[in-house]
């Protein structure tokens, strides 16, 4: 078993325990003050660094040596108060990850469309002679090559699952904003999606009602037909003024 | 002895400063050309509800006398497209013919809209626009002429209620969504459109980066080098102008009827397999018994021809009518040759459907 594994190390020491847990909690304390203090000055770019680099001291000197925090989010199950925040930033985090893995994939997809493309741009220019005579004719003949290749890849089945991946794990990503969005929200005490959300179907659900209880009614005798009715004839041409 | 003509390279680059020279007139033209306007043919509001307007053209001559014509566009684009300008506008030669011409626009759906499914477009606002064409004018009847995802729309609708479709015009219209040709349908068939769906409407914009890499050469690259070729005519340019406008002014989707569209049109094929239902009642293509008149275009790379032919094959009227134009998915519209002659072809056939 390795002697490098969290909580496997010699003994921490005291001195520079308390250092440790004195230095986190001094970050904490910065991080809260910086948050009371209104101006934009006061906030850094972002709240995680100041707070990371002290806590990965603090968990080293308990004899967790080797452990990484950032590593370890993604599968770490979330605790505390913040719990629900932090399993949406793994998720997100997550997502990220595999988005940029698929877009890898992706770009090099591209890269040999490409390939394929100059390809068959070479075997044109060899094949027909006289090679063309303006910058336009060379570039539209170009974008043929570049057009015919794409078109065979974009038709395979490979090419439709990655664009479709790429596609879906962005929507998911979108799914897991939208969540931090509506907590954001409600902190704010700003209308929630959520809220806007049933809002909607309420009054979706009263218009139908409203127009099914209009269409059950009995319909009006001529008598009562409204006149305004007149005003929705055909539009007619212009006429041209007679003479007097 | 001129070397300069002979001589490849120095073609090539006395081409290639002739070239910037355009470039430079073009960017002034452009930067001198302001708004262009879209949409000039007379028309007014007749009806509205919620985001959602129907239009009634003013006459430009004296009446055929034949049904009005209800235009049912996709949701996915504007309509103006069809009244682009005076010179490429197929809504203005119908009018220029004598028909009394109606448009629905959708509108741009927002946030309020994401619930709305495909029956509440269908069998709501649709029908709804039809009924108060059909009050309005005392008629049992009327010609419906959908375009595009409209044209779809305007199947289930005639499907729905035959009796209120005296004609029923498509144009660039899918039908089955499943042939190999179908670019938009392969890619469709893995995304999980529910989780795409489930943060609310899609966006215009995203829409149109799928289009745009349907053919991503062609669309982002060679059309603005061909510009140059236009050497600063300013009608040209606007005309460019116009088009470009009029493919980024892509409404969001509400996020149910796209949710239903995609799953039950694209990755499921209801409509053909007979297998759609709509606010809550079966969608058989054999219901519609009224002549169909059924347009597409042999260059379209969105809805390839071979998702538009077979529809033929799924109605049940006995009178079909198919028309192959020379175009692409929008050239039908605004194209050199075709806008005059695909309003003059619509034109003919509803006559020879009233004569008979």
């Amino acid at each position: 078993m390795s002697a490098q594994g969290p909580f496997s190390s010699s003994q921490p020491d005291s001195a520079g325990f308390l250092k440790a847990w004195m230095d986190q909690a001094g970050a904490f304390q910065d991080m809260f003050a910086r948050l009371a203090d209104q101006s934009a000055a006061a906030m850094p770019a972002s709240m995680f660094p100041p707070l990371l680099a002290p806590w990965k001291d603090f968990v080293e000197r308990m004899g967790m040596g080797g452990f990484d925090p950032a590593q370890m989010l993604p599968g770490a199950p979330a605790l505390g108060l913040s719990r629900e925040y932090q399993e949406t930033a793994a998720r997100l985090l997550d997502l990220g990850q595999q988005f940029q893995k698929r877009y890898a994939e992706f770009a090099q997809q591209n890269a040999a469309i490409m390939q394929d493309a100059f390809q068959v741009m070479k075997k044109r220019l060899n094949a027909a002679p006289p090679p063309p005579k303006s910058p336009a004719e060379l570039y539209d003949a170009w974008i043929d090559c570049a057009e015919g290749a794409y078109h065979q890849a974009a038709h395979s089945d490979s090419f439709a699952r990655l664009l479709a991946e790429l596609c879906n794990i962005s929507s998911a990503f979108k799914v897991e904003r939208g969540k931090l969005t509506e907590q954001i929200a409600r902190h704010l005490d700003l209308p929630s999606r959520a809220e806007v959300d049933t809002l909607h179907r309420q009054v979706h659900a009263l218009t139908t009602a409203l127009r099914a209880a209009a269409a059950a009614r009995p319909a009006p005798g001529p008598a009562s037909r409204p006149v305004s009715r007149a005003a929705n004839k055909a539009p007619r041409k212009p006429r041209k003024r007679a003479k007097k | 002895m001129n070397t300069a003509a002979t001589d490849p390279l120095a073609e090539l680059l006395q081409s290639a400063a002739a070239m910037q020279e355009s470039g430079r007139s073009v960017l002034r033209t452009l930067v001198g050309m302001g708004d262009v306007e879209v949409g000039t043919s007379a028309r007014h509001c007749v009806y509205s509800e919620d985001k959602i307007r129907l239009y009634r053209y003013s006459p430009l001559a004296r009446s055929a006398n034949l049904k009005p014509v209800l235009i049912c566009y996709a949701m996915v684009n504007r309509p103006y497209l069809l009244d682009l300008q005076p010179d490429r506008s197929f809504i203005r030669e119908l009018l220029l013919s004598g028909l009394d011409v109606y448009l629905l626009d959708w509108g741009y759906p927002d946030g309020a809209d994401r619930f709305l499914g495909l029956a509440a477009y269908i069998d709501g606002y649709l029908r709804r626009c039809v009924e108060f064409v059909l009050d309005e004018q005392a008629l049992d009847s009327l010609t419906l002429l959908g375009v595009c995802q409209g044209g779809t729309m305007s199947l289930c609708y005639a499907a729905l209620h035959p009796t209120q479709i005296a004609q029923l015009i498509t144009m660039v219209t899918p039908v089955d969504f499943k042939t190999p040709e179908n670019l938009l349908s392969k890619w469709a068939q893995h995304i999980d459109i529910a989780l795409l769906t489930q943060s609310g409407n899609v966006s215009g914009d995203f829409l149109n980066l799928v289009y745009l890499s349907l053919m991503p050469f062609r669309l982002t690259q060679q059309k603005y080098v061909n510009l140059l070729q236009l050497q600063g005519d300013r009608v040209q340019l606007e005309n460019f102008m116009r088009m470009e406008k009029w493919i980024f002014d892509s409404p969001d989707q509400p996020a149910a009827a796209f949710r239903e569209f995609i799953q039950w049109f694209f990755q499921e094929n209801r409509l053909v397999r007979d297998e759609l239902t709509l606010a809550g009642r079966p969608v058989h293509l054999k219901n519609l018994t009224a002549p169909v008149l059924n347009i597409f275009a042999s260059k379209d790379h969105l809805v390839p021809p071979s998702a538009s032919i077979p529809l033929g094959a799924y109605i049940g009227s006995k009178d079909y009518e198919s028309l192959e134009v020379d175009a692409g998915h929008i050239g039908l519209y605004v194209g050199g040759k075709t806008r005059k002659s695909v309003p003059a072809a619509v034109v003919a056939w509803l006559q020879a459907r009233r004569k008979s």
